[in-house]
């Protein structure tokens, strides 16, 4: 009897997840996947948005939606303040980082809502898939993220020196050569490690709702709902690490130059010329 | 011993040790950081401001219990 009410309630069989984004059509050679159709969609809704609150903001706040759009402007443009150092220049970066944590909060969030998923299928691939659930879209995210890094670095700082930053020390040394070597190549890692967390948090929480909704069989709602508010966190906090991730990894750039600068202005025989003088 | 070996279905067993022992080191790793920052804050009241870096750190450290949750739908 305990059997047939467990039956009942839990399945044993697992549900259906896909972890690769399906294909829907070929357009001349140019393969469309669900997730692209879902970024196109989300992408243009997010621009739709921005531009009606960059139109109807007023000196005044009048609350509600906007202000929330505003309290995450502030609040990216302030984190990248603190970690430069410098407003002007956190005012000149600010546009990508918010594009960045804008496009991947609206995206998390975007991908929750019923009948992105498993919903409507087409030819076994569902219809719409989160574009974060997808490790393509993740990894392209990051590889435009770091080539911008590099890209501001290089414009802040020149090639030679930002190249020279690499290598801390006497180039002379094989010590200083192989260190560098590691740090760029620590480049890479750090564009698989923001793809990977950002892939795996979402299509890792996708799952887990729909494990959860499964087991659940007749009270789904229920059992998946704190899942779904805890993915709603989680989607904002992904958005904002992937975000401060990048604002340090540019600070960090950015910064050794400055140290560099001030190093080679106060040398060390001049010093002693003068002490030698007064003395 | 060797009926067991017939019925028991070993991959479900597998992803049971994955899972398990997997968890256990970011699991550790996340319980120091929670850790070390309430001392920090029982001590200085004032870096409590700091919890932004501290969900950054954690977010690090997660990628590692997210990647033994992944691995688990590899092995079929």
């Amino acid at each position: 009897m305990l059997n047939s009410l467990l039956n009942r309630f839990a399945v044993d069989s697992g549900p259906v997840v896909h972890i690769t984004p399906g294909i829907l059509t070929t357009f001349h050679g140019f393969v469309i996947t669900n997730s692209m159709l879902y970024a196109w969609i989300c992408s243009t809704l997010i621009v739709v948005v921005l531009i009606w609150v960059a139109h109807s903001i007023t000196t005044r706040p009048k609350g509600g939606f906007i202000q929330i759009i505003e309290v995450g402007v502030e609040f990216i443009t302030n984190l990248i303040d603190s970690s430069i150092g410098d407003r002007k220049k956190a005012l000149k970066y600010a546009p990508m980082f918010l594009t960045f944590f804008f496009f991947i909060a609206f995206s998390n969030l975007l991908g929750l809502l019923p009948g992105v998923g498993e919903a409507f299928t087409l030819h076994g691939s569902p219809v719409f898939r989160a574009f974060t659930a997808d490790l393509n879209g993740t990894l392209a995210a990051a590889v435009v993220a770091m080539f911008y890094v590099q890209y501001y670095a290089v414009r802040e700082s020149g090639f030679r020196k930002h190249i020279r930053h690499y290598f801390n020390g006497s180039l002379k040394s094989p010590i200083t050569i192989l260190l560098g070597l590691f740090e760029i190549l620590g480049e890479f890692i750090r564009v698989i490690s923001l793809a990977l967390r950002l892939f795996l948090n979402v299509a890792i929480g996708e799952i887990i709702i729909a494990v959860f909704a499964y087991l659940g069989k007749i009270a789904a709602p229920l059992t998946s709902l704190p899942f779904v508010f805890l993915e709603l966190f989680v989607g904002v906090l992904q958005a904002y690490i992937f975000t401060m991730l990048i604002i340090m990894y540019l600070a960090v750039a950015i910064k050794h130059d400055h140290e560099e600068d001030t190093l080679d202005h106060e040398s060390v025989p001049e010093s002693i010329q003068l002490q030698e003088q007064h003395g | 011993m060797l009926y067991l070996a017939d019925t028991v279905n070993l991959t479900v067993v597998g992803k049971g040790i994955i899972m398990g022992f997997g968890m256990l080191g970011p699991a550790i790793g996340i319980g120091l950081i929670g850790a070390a920052y309430m001392n920090a804050v029982g001590r200085n009241p004032e870096v409590s401001k700091y919890l932004g870096q501290i969900l950054v750190i954690i977010a690090i450290i997660e990628l590692m219990a997210l990647l033994v949750f992944a691995s688990i739908f590899i092995i079929k």
